[in-house]
């Protein structure tokens, strides 16, 4: 047996990510007692129509929010407990209109910070109304085996080390939150465990005292002694001690209150609690309480730490009275299903990856680009060029490459408005559409015919130099398989009107001391085909594959070096029009030539 | 409970129809020169003025001062704005008309479980503190006004007699309403009198608590609420403070001058606990402190600073019992880290520190701070098998 929270206690929550936390703890209890979740729905007005999901076990149970506790016992005629987990200026609101729904008759508010005055209403409120409201600044009840409100009990392993999975012997209600996880937990350890543990929270006017609390557990056969763990602040020790001195308790009492510190500390010191506070003549001081509890007969060890050896202690006489018999443990336990990192991480489990990487990994404070911190790449003198050699080819450039490379960028960063890419990117811009879109507008437009040959020609005179082939051999060789040679040609530059790009890149390649046989190739290759028509020389992009495949880069990332450039360019296109503030564009029918068949009549359907 | 100064607190009962006597608060003797210029009450009564700040005692401080003309009122108030008592400076004076008056007598608000109670006597000032036995109270539930009957019932039981009998129920009516609507938990005036000049009875001091959980409904309490220990708030506790007010959960530090045990404990309830350990074990507490409700790691890492800061402690309490849904590993973080920017400082030369806790990620967290060990803090680390507050005993033992 227990009290308050049972087997068929029925949920419904007041709140939102706080709320659904709560629930989550919850249906980790009911896995454990292997019980269906005891949550029924939500209140929530923001979220109202939509569902929380909550983890139980391995699966995901989807719980309805509601707008009203109503609609929530109108469409779940089963609850009968409502959790409130709003905040404090609406929780007077949430409590009464879960009080007065004819289907709840069990509030317990976890909000804290609630007004004294509007706590002393919703406590009244349930008195008349002969229901029970717990709280506020509750942490929650749980009944061993049974039923779980609120975070009460901790994480899952907390649970089933404190034996919550089945049923005990002790009552206990405490003020605090973390002390009610302690006394559970000493209980658990030092004798048979709980029946039912309640935190009616540290305000100075809970709505449910102490009293009423021990009148329940009184009446619960299961439950043999109640252990209290008090403070300082108003009278429910005292009342307490009251109830229990007035005549034979059936349940023994036993209790600890703290705050003889405030004996030696400024008076009107604040602790945690808002009503752990003695009263401004005193009244309420931890002695005055401890004294009060052990007149009335309970037992109140000196310290808290000595109240597990007096629990063990009234444990051992229960066994020995045979008022109790030693709990019979279950043969097995559920586990809670690991989330994938914990069992990882315990080498449980074996997963297959679903990509691999093998350059970058930002798993800790920084990105490391093949395994080199990019902060220490910065201060060591790195570059761009650097990083573009690391995740593009895996391994650190040298000094005249990053030049070389730098060098490149910068030749290639733009070529005016009229190419495709750029104007691709100003119609874009022009129409209005974003930076990342118009961006890719222009850059839609490399490929074979516009900065896009790059690979081509890096990979055919690669082959070329590979094979020792002759330039006719290799000319031959195009013409036969392939077709034109990437690389060479341009649409308005010729030996007359020299690419200047080229010139500069030739040069400054040459003036040092590598070897580069395949720049030295092309440039034998334009020779022999700008000798057959002027404008047949070596163009921007064979220039750069040339390079780029003499200092070792692999050739399927040749493309990327005028991507790369020619994207800073278009970025630079896309602000400028919008700096401009540009208006939507279209071609004037002057620059179409209209070829389409003269209008005429549209013979009637057939 | 937050506690009001007199000024405020006169303000509300003035806004529930309670006779209170001319006052002006002031923050300096030249203010209160202009206001004289402007206020006739200040050039033709007798005036009081008093430090308006949280001091007991106020009379022996020397301030308070009575029976002054407005020349009198500004010098005593250049004489008191200024003075510093304790870790108070008094910054801001209260100057009202005196009443002239023979009876003294007494009326009070105060919260009870079931919902307030008013009293009320027919002697005032220090006579009420002997007398208690003639207050006499009238109990009401929550949600219940008293009504005007039962006022002046409980005014003739008080020993009120004739038209004071009306006057007093009416006096202690609007007491309660002041009370009831201002979310008040005690409100006291002490003495009430009689004004000679028309018979109406006047507050002549009060003594405001309010509930500060209440404020997000009272737009119009624009005063800062007192320190509620006789001393002001340090810098060290008014950064914890403000700390606390942005967080999920919270955290708490109060000092206490002289001590030589500091506390880092978790929960509102076992910091309690942890407390009286140490009292009880005759040490002596440098300090009060918690955090709780999983507050993120950051602030914990503050409140640590500002525990270790603490003069002349030898030992640090990292007690706590086992957590609900505080995460033991991001909170400790916080601890670990604060702990290691106070040995960077310097501090914590010779301290040992006790940890003792539970709760979600128990083991991570314990272990985290275990292996603070091997960067030279003298640390001591208990888990959930060792009761809440033996850490206390190990670290007081002689």
């Amino acid at each position: 047996m227990s009290i308050l929270a049972n087997k068929d206690t029925r949920v419904v929550i007041q709140g939102g990510a706080a709320g659904v936390n709560a629930a989550r703890r919850m249906a980790e209890f009911c896995y454990l007692i292997k019980r269906p979740l005891n949550v029924e729905a939500f209140v929530y007005p923001p979220d109202a129509g939509k569902s929380n999901e909550v983890p139980y076990g391995s699966g995901l149970i989807a719980i309805p929010v509601y707008k009203t506790i109503a609609e929530a016992t109108k469409n779940h005629p089963t609850i009968n407990t409502s959790l409130v987990y709003i905040g404090a200026d609406r929780a007077m609101k949430g409590g009464m209109e879960a009080l007065d729904d004819t289907h709840i008759k069990v509030v317990t508010m976890i909000t804290e910070g609630v007004p004294e005055k509007d706590a002393k209403i919703l406590g009244a409120h349930a008195r008349k109304l002969g229901k029970v409201f717990n709280g506020p600044s509750s942490i929650g009840i749980v009944s061993a085996g049974s039923c779980r409100l609120g975070v009460i009990g901790g994480a899952f392993d907390n649970l089933v080390l404190s034996k919550l999975y089945r049923e005990g012997s002790f009552g206990v209600i405490t003020k605090s939150g973390g002390l009610s996880n302690e006394i559970i937990w000493i209980c658990s350890q030092f004798a048979d465990g709980i029946t039912t543990a309640i935190g009616i929270g540290g305000d100075a006017y809970p709505g449910t005292d102490y009293v009423s609390y021990l009148e329940m557990f009184e009446n619960d056969p299961q439950t043999k002694a109640v252990v209290i763990v008090g403070e300082m602040g108003g009278d429910l020790e005292e009342r307490a001690a009251e109830w229990y001195g007035a005549k034979k308790r059936r349940v023994k009492l036993m209790a600890v209150v703290s705050g003889f510190c405030q004996e030696s500390l400024p008076k009107g010191m604040k602790f945690g609690h808002a009503g752990a506070k003695e009263g401004l003549k005193g009244e309420g001081s931890a002695r005055s309480k401890s004294d009060a509890l052990k007149k009335s007969g309970a037992i109140v060890p000196a310290t808290f730490g000595a109240l597990g050896p007096a629990i063990k202690e009234a444990y051992q006489d229960m066994l020995k009275s045979g008022q109790v018999k030693e709990p019979v443990e279950p043969a097995s336990l559920p586990k809670l299903p690991k989330s994938i990192e914990a069992a990882m991480k315990a080498d449980e489990v074996m997963v297959t990856p679903l990509i691999r990487t093998t350059i970058s990994d930002d798993r800790g404070d920084e990105p490391c680009y093949d395994g080199y911190p990019a902060s220490e790449l910065i201060n060591k003198g790195y570059e761009i060029p650097h990083v573009v050699g690391l995740l593009w080819d895996k391994r650190l450039i040298s000094k005249q490459e990053a030049e070389i490379i730098k060098r490149i960028m910068m030749l290639s960063a733009d070529h005016g408005p009229c190419v495709s890419g750029a104007l691709g990117t100003i119609i874009a811009a022009c129409a209005g559409i974003g930076l990342s879109q118009s961006v890719a507008a222009g850059l839609i437009m490399i490929g074979p015919r516009f900065g896009g040959a790059v690979t081509d020609a890096g990979r055919f005179f690669k082959h070329a130099v590979d094979n020792k082939m002759t330039v006719d051999e290799f000319l031959t060789y195009m013409k036969k398989n392939h077709g034109p040679v990437p690389g060479i040609g341009h649409r308005v530059k010729s030996l007359r009107n020299p690419d200047k790009r080229v010139k500069e890149l030739v040069g400054y390649v040459k003036s040092l001391p590598i070897k580069t046989p395949c720049l030295d190739f092309a440039l034998q290759v334009e020779q022999v085909t700008a000798a057959k028509k002027d404008n047949l020389i070596l163009n921007v992009d064979g220039t750069m594959a040339a390079v780029l495949v003499d200092i070792g880069f692999p050739v399927d990332s040749l493309n990327g070096f005028f991507i790369l450039s020619r994207t800073i360019g278009l970025i630079g296109h896309w602000v400028d029009q919008k700096r401009q503030g540009s208006r939507l564009i279209r071609l004037f029918d002057y620059l179409v030539n209209y070829a389409a068949p003269k209008r005429r009549e549209v013979p009637p359907l057939k | 409970m937050a506690k009001v100064l007199e000024g405020p607190g006169m303000g509300l009962m003035k806004k529930w129809g309670i006779h209170v006597p001319q006052y002006a608060v002031v923050t300096s003797a030249d203010e209160l020169s202009k206001l004289g210029h402007v206020n006739d009450w200040m050039k033709q009564s007798q005036l009081v003025a008093k430090a308006h700040e949280a001091l007991g005692s106020r009379f022996k401080l020397g301030l308070v001062k009575v029976g002054l003309d407005l020349t009198g009122a500004v010098a005593a108030t250049k004489d008191m704005i200024g003075r510093q008592v304790g870790s108070i400076m008094v910054s801001q004076v209260i100057v009202s008309e005196m009443i002239a008056h023979k009876e003294e007598y007494y009326c009070a608000v105060k919260s009870t479980r079931e919902g307030s109670e008013i009293l009320v006597a027919n002697c005032g000032g220090i006579e009420v503190e002997s007398n208690w036995d003639r207050v006499k109270r009238l109990c009401l539930d929550v949600g219940q006004a008293p009504s005007h009957e039962a006022l002046e019932k409980l005014a003739k039981e008080a020993g009120f007699t004739g038209a004071l009998v009306k006057k007093m129920a009416d006096f202690a009516g609007k007491m309660f309403s002041c009370f009831d609507s201002e979310d008040a938990q005690y409100l006291e005036v002490n003495p009430v009198v009689t004004r000679a000049s028309d018979g109406e009875l006047v507050a002549l001091d009060a003594v405001t608590l309010l509930d500060g959980d209440a404020k997000f409904r009272h737009p119009d309490w624009n005063f800062a609420f007192a320190a509620e220990f006789g001393r002001a708030y340090s810098k060290q506790e008014e950064e914890v403070m403000a700390v606390d007010s942005k967080i999920k959960g919270s955290v708490k530090f109060i000092e206490i001058p002289g001590g030589d045990t500091a506390m880092l404990p978790a929960g509102g309830g076992a910091s309690v606990y942890y407390s009286d350990a140490v009292v009880a074990r005759g040490g002596k507490l440098a300090n009060y402190a918690e955090y709780s409700g999983d507050p993120p790691d950051w602030a914990v890492e503050v409140l640590t600073e500002k525990v270790c800061s603490l003069p002349g402690i030898k030992n640090i309490i990292v007690g706590g019992a086992i957590a609900n849904f505080t995460d033991v590993v991001k909170t400790f973080g916080g601890i670990i880290n604060g702990f290691r920017k106070a040995k960077a400082e310097g501090k914590l030369k010779g301290v040992k520190i006790w940890v003792r806790r539970g709760g979600p990620r128990e083991k991570e967290g314990l272990d985290a701070m275990r292996a603070l060990k091997d960067e030279g803090f003298d640390i001591n680390v208990f888990d959930r098998n060792t009761p809440l507050t033996d850490i206390v005993d190990k670290a007081l033992q002689k």
